[in-house]
């Protein structure tokens, strides 16, 4: 007999007036209202715990690998032109890693201030690295012809490997380590020639 | 000259929508006055958008690059399709589509909607107005598309090349728009109903036709946006939880929950539901809106730059936070009445339904607007993607598909178990049948098999609902039947959708390789030979295509051209995927690089399985949406009739409309009221009196 | 009258029927089962790569991304999983590397516990109260059981009531008891502020954007940039041809000194060293020490005069002692 029962609760029955009269209910508060402020409040409250829990629980995250301040991630293996290199061996020499590829356009950009700034400091104080991502060596050694950077020493990466190690979102992208083997800048995408001078010339003309 | 036309008409259609407020603000306030006043301003606001629009458009196609947004969006190189299409390319254009179909909306609302209550009506067009007057202001201050430049350039960039690549541009976005701003009638409706202290139904029965319309929009829109990224991007997928992609989702779900909460007859007929619904619909639509247009979200379809955010963030908390108020204020009705819905019946199946689909809702909208807030607030990058959505918003949307069949099989209301029982055999049946074979056959994983078998039983439970209707048709009214039928194409859509994206999500199968001229590349289902590189320059760019023959063809040898495209003006490379589609299933070739001597390419071949049901799916619940449009309001054509008075006299509806404004309520209440009558969802024949007050009277 | 179908509903159909569902059941068990267990051809790089943001693109995964950083990762995934680390110390190394952002799936910690909060919250608040009128209706009905007569009775009364009521809906909207909204006061001031409002609002749109206001910033796309990055990139694909085909184009749209070189460069490397001179002759007689102009000139006449050639590389030198160019053409210059 359930089905029969009319779609109203008996409170709104008495409500719109057991008396027959034709009345208009004056717009009451039902107490759906209360519960929906309820819902409001305790919505509002989970809002705030866990907003507070998002604030303050920062512990835990670190900075990630690759960014300024954390220690270089590890570089080494056989140059392109085939000498063996350590980046571990370059402590007290400032280091620019560069990332980079042939088929990239910006990378040939810069590829020729690089190499002129490791003509401008001697190897004793400066190397400039290039790490050459997902790339034949025959297409590294073409563009290293064309754009005058053949003294740059260059590690093949041919699977992109070494660069996920490192951290890097795309080519090109450069990172900056210091004498302590300490990350000291990182340029997503391609450097300035005002960048270079400004972060190396405090580093290397002391 | 243009500019300063579209300048204008945009100054114009701000004051007419200024005018159009106050003129129907105050019929609200002192009923009894004539409208034609304000119904001829809200006209005006419709001309003057069209003014804008046409003066952009010939800005266009007269390359007046004199004009800001020609110049940054036109180009010359373009054909006369993308120049007319990329009126809506950009942020400035497209807000002017907005405007169109926004004061065409009100205008249609103006002239229609008067059939209703008429303080209803007036508050629901002030409200409109509002809406109207906020986006000329929005054009006309913020983003004015006609502001001059100088010096003017010989030539523009033209669109987004990503844009130019698919005749889909011309559809998509204006059916989005169509579907998008449509919503605001409900919204207008829902707030006017509290507004108007109306206490009635009467705003759902204004509201539905028109929510019903905005969402059939809604909906070939979205499956339209699917189909143009599965057939551009070249990724093989047609949707990603892009950001933007959910923005248009969100008022989808809550529009579709509203659509329900007006069907069902009794367990929604007091409840809070259809006004929170109908509010969350356009305030959705604005969240989408924002997130679009303020830069906020970086996505594929995002336009960017924009400096519009904190206008329309302002307007969005404004309306969010007066909706609220008078919510509270005035709102009237517990959320969830006492009322005795048995357990086992429709009502509570589709009262389940909506709790579904509003935490779809929840989970959709907060997946995709923590991660710009949590940067905005903490600076800590968060990221939500597929993962999160596939785990949250898929299961959740498998149950609603369960619930969709099992609401079918389930008397409207009463518990009738046996029966109940032996209705569900056959669907239960077929969704057994269905996951048992595909599950022994193929290892396509739980959530793909539950899918399955949840559509397989909606659609035969859908099917056999259907076929009781038509064996009942004969002493039932065309139009229940009609109504029903649109009910079930759209349901057996939906279905159609979710078999589609559950088989192509299981048993895709791509493989990639750099491919010498003359050989072959193979996945299971499909094989192709690369024949040719062609290098050619078009207009702007360099196209490279690869021509692919499919390999095992009987009859004619079938190719395909997957090309890769270099827009200069913009510095992109676009890669356009060829597809050829089948009935069981797509083969997608995507061009991802050529070699310098252009003697081998790089090919992706992808076997996409049941594709093409999500587009037959998608058309089909826009076409269920349409048929339904064509139906009574609420229930019953009959019903409409009393309630609009001076409709003309039909034979059918004679003795009803002799009591025009009839109250509903009562006769609904005494329908339930008297006894042994038989409910609607039994499809059994109506006897003549149960249904005719005037032999009760 | 009613026809109702009632299918004989012998025990033995029932039996059956419940037989066949059962072996259905069984199926769709075994089915759920098997396509749960741990499959063999399933690739766990291809798994984890999925579930993994690729930082270079946009809502891209590394899974389904063509740029050569996902490459890479993909590479370093399969890598890492072939020498035996979990999945989860594969995720942990990327999170060390790109942040909590590559993840598409972020932990329940912090921001992402309101991920996880948020579907059971709105379940919860969705369900409680449904849960609660159930409740109540179920004791509702239990002690108004006897009394439902008595209930009927008042309906009939509501019965009329409403039909008054809502009777008077349609078009007697002005006799409404609940007037909402009263207006301020008498019509006359509210015409007054309306034309006021209106005659504000038109004033200060007609105002704002007038013809007076300065022109945006000057974005003035012309097709020479794009022409000049279409060169651009087809030399950098090594097609030297058709970059100076493009370069002569935009010399007749733009007869400007940058781009006689760049289209002097390619010519020398097509080897048509007497055009590039002759470009090169064309800047030094603008601008008589421009370096690359000496440069371009002095690499042009290497082939049909060395002499010359070296005496203008030397003059280069002098100019642009510091140019990026200078160390090779130093080499080249000592060397010839």
């Amino acid at each position: 007999m359930i089905a029969r029962l009319p779609p109203w609760g008996p409170d709104q029955i008495t409500d719109e007036g057991r008396d027959g009269v034709p009345r208009r209910r004056p717009l009451p508060r039902l107490p759906g209202i209360r519960r929906r402020r309820l819902l409001l409040a305790l919505g509002l409250g989970a809002l705030g715990v866990t907003g507070a829990v998002g604030m303050t629980g920062t512990g835990g995250t670190k900075a990630p690998v690759g960014s300024p301040g954390t220690p270089a991630p590890a570089l080494r293996g056989p140059t392109l032109a085939g000498e063996p290199f350590d980046l571990a061996e370059l402590r007290g020499r400032v280091v620019l890693v560069n990332v980079f590829a042939s088929w990239c356009g910006p990378c040939r950009d810069e590829l020729p201030m690089l190499a002129d700034a490791q003509r401008r400091w001697s190897e004793r104080v400066l190397r400039v690295v290039g790490l050459a991502v997902r790339d034949s060596s025959v297409a590294v050694r073409d563009l290293l012809d064309q754009t005058g950077a053949q003294d740059l020493t260059v590690l093949p990466d041919p699977t992109g490997t070494t660069a996920v190690d490192w951290g890097a979102r795309g080519v090109p992208e450069t990172f900056l380590v210091d004498g302590h083997g300490r990350i000291a800048d990182r340029v997503i995408g391609p450097v300035s020639a005002e960048w270079l001078d400004r972060r190396l010339t405090p580093l290397l003309d002391p | 000259m243009t500019g300063q036309v579209g300048t204008w008409a945009l100054g114009a259609g701000l004051i007419a929508t200024v005018a159009a407020t106050l003129l129907w603000l105050r019929l609200a306030l002192h009923p009894g006055t004539p409208a034609r006043a304000a119904r001829l301003a809200t006209g005006a606001g419709l001309l003057c958008a069209a003014v804008a629009c046409g003066a952009l458009e010939w800005a266009l196609l007269r390359h007046d690059f004199g004009v800001r947004f020609v110049a940054e969006n036109g180009s010359r190189r373009l054909g006369t399709y993308h120049t007319v299409t990329s009126l809506w390319s950009a942020l400035d254009g497209s807000l002017l589509l907005w405007l169109l179909i926004l004061t065409g909306y009100a205008s249609l609302l103006g002239r229609l909607g008067q059939r209703h209550d008429q303080r209803l009506h007036q508050w629901a067009m002030t409200l409109v107005s509002v809406v109207s007057l906020f986006f000329f202001a929005l054009s006309h201050f913020a983003a004015n598309p006609f502001d001059p430049v100088h010096p003017v350039p010989s030539d523009g960039p033209g669109p987004n090349p990503l844009l130019q690549e698919h005749p889909a541009m011309g559809l998509h976005p204006p059916l989005l728009y169509a579907g998008y701003i449509g919503l605001v009638v409900p919204f207008a409706y829902a707030l006017a109903g509290l507004l108007a202290g109306e206490p009635t139904r009467s705003w759902l029965r204004a509201a539905r036709r028109w929510t019903l319309a905005a969402w059939a929009c809604l909906t070939a829109g979205i499956a339209l946006g699917a189909w143009w990224s599965y057939a551009v991007l070249g990724w093989g997928g047609y949707w990603a939880w892009d950001p933007v992609e959910n923005a248009s989702l969100l008022p989808w779900l809550t529009a579709t929950a509203f659509l329900h909460s007006v069907l069902g007859r009794r367990a929604s007929a007091r409840s809070g539901w259809p006004v929170a619904l109908a509010c969350a619909s356009f305030l959705l639509v604005l969240v989408g809106t924002f997130l679009t247009r303020s830069g906020l979200v970086a996505s594929v379809h995002a336009f960017t730059e924009s400096t519009l955010g904190p206008m329309l963030l302002g307007f969005l908390l404004l309306t969010a936070i007066g909706t609220v108020v008078l919510v509270c204020w005035r709102g009237t009705s517990d959320p969830y009445p006492p009322e005795a819905t048995p357990p086992l019946s429709r009502a509570t199946a589709l009262l389940g339904n909506r709790i579904l689909l509003t935490t779809i809702t929840a989970v959709v909208l907060v997946g995709t607007v923590l991660p710009p807030v949590a940067q905005a607030l903490s600076g800590t990058g968060t990221a939500v993607g597929p993962a999160y959505f596939n785990r949250t918003a898929v299961p959740l949307a498998i149950a609603v598909l369960a619930l969709m069949g099992l609401a079918v099989l389930l008397p409207p209301s009463g518990t009738r178990p046996a029966e109940t029982a032996r209705r569900s055999v056959a669907p239960a049946a077929v969704g057994l049948a269905v996951v048992a074979v595909t599950g022994l056959a193929s290892r396509p994983g739980p959530m793909v098999l539950a899918a399955f078998g949840c559509a397989g039983f909606t659609l035969a439970a859908t099917a056999a609902a259907l076929a009781r209707r038509i064996r009942a048709g004969g002493t039932l009214r065309t139009a229940r039947l009609r109504s029903a039928l649109g009910g079930s194409v759209a349901h057996a859509g939906i279905a159609l959708v979710a078999v589609g994206i559950a088989g192509s999500s299981a048993y895709t199968v791509a493989t990639e390789r750099e491919l010498p001229i003359g050989q072959t590349l193979a996945v299971p289902g499909a094989t192709v030979r690369l024949a040719a590189v062609d290098r050619v320059r078009t207009g702007s760019g360099m196209t490279v295509r690869a021509r692919l023959t499919i390999a095992p063809s009987a009859g004619s040898p079938q190719t395909l051209t997957p090309e890769l495209t270099y827009h200069p003006a913009q510095d992109t490379t676009v890669s356009v995927p060829a597809v050829r589609t089948g009935l069981l299933r797509d083969t997608y070739a995507t061009l991802l690089a050529v070699s310098a001597d252009g003697r081998s390419a790089t090919i992706r071949l992808a076997a996409n399985p049941m594709v093409s049901l999500i587009w037959a799916g998608g058309a089909l619940t826009a076409l269920g949406g349409l048929l339904a449009l064509g139906t009574a309001p609420l229930t019953s054509r009959r019903r409409r009739r009393t309630a609009w008075p001076g409709r003309p006299l039909t034979s059918r509806g004679r003795h009803r409309t002799a009591w025009p404004g009839r109250p509903l309520t009562s006769r609904r209440r005494r329908r339930t009221a008297q006894p042994g009558r038989p409910t609607a969802g039994t499809a059994r024949p109506v006897p003549a009196s149960a249904s005719t007050p005037g032999a009760a009277e | 009258m009613i026809r109702v179908r009632v299918p004989k509903t012998t025990a033995l159909g029932v039996g059956l029927t419940g037989v066949g569902l059962a072996i259905l059941l069984l199926g769709a068990v075994l089915g759920i089962w098997r396509s749960a267990s741990p499959t063999g051809d399933g690739d766990p790089a291809h798994r984890l790569a999925a579930e993994l943001r690729c930082p270079a693109c946009q809502g891209e995964s590394v899974a389904d991304s063509r740029s050569p950083i996902a490459a890479a990762m993909r590479e370093a995934i399969s890598t890492r999983l072939g020498r035996g680390e979990s999945p989860d110390e594969v995720r942990t190394y990327l999170v060390q590397r790109y942040g909590v952002e590559v993840l598409t799936m972020p932990p329940a910690r912090r921001w992402g516990l309101l991920l996880w909060a948020v579907p059971v919250l709105a379940l919860g608040a969705g369900l409680l109260p449904v849960l609660r009128a159930g409740y109540r209706s179920r004791r509702a009905a239990r002690s108004a059981s006897p009394g439902r007569p008595a209930g009927r009775d008042d309906r009939a009364g509501v019965r009329g009531g409403a039909a008054g009521d809502v009777a008077g809906q349609g078009r007697r909207a002005g006799s409404r008891r609940h007037r909402v909204f009263a207006p301020p006061s008498g019509s006359r001031v509210w015409n007054v502020g309306a034309v006021a409002v209106l005659a504000l609002v038109g004033a200060v749109a007609l105002a704002t954007p007038g013809p007076q206001t300065p022109p945006g910033p000057a974005t003035s796309p012309d097709p020479v940039p794009a022409q000049l990055a279409l060169a651009r990139s087809m030399e950098q694909q090594g097609q030297y041809e058709a970059a100076a085909e493009v370069y002569r184009t935009v010399l007749v749209e733009r007869p400007a000194d940058d781009v006689r070189l760049r289209l002097a460069f390619i010519l020398i490397r097509l080897g048509q060293a007497t055009e590039a001179a002759r470009l090169a002759g064309e800047v030094l007689a603008h601008t008589p020490d421009a370096p690359d102009g000496l440069l371009i000139l002095g690499l042009a006449q290497r082939e049909s005069d060395p002499p010359a050639a070296t005496a203008t590389l030397r003059r280069f030198l002098t100019r642009a002692p510091d140019h990026p160019a200078a160390a090779e053409v130093r080499r080249l210059v000592d060397s010839g």
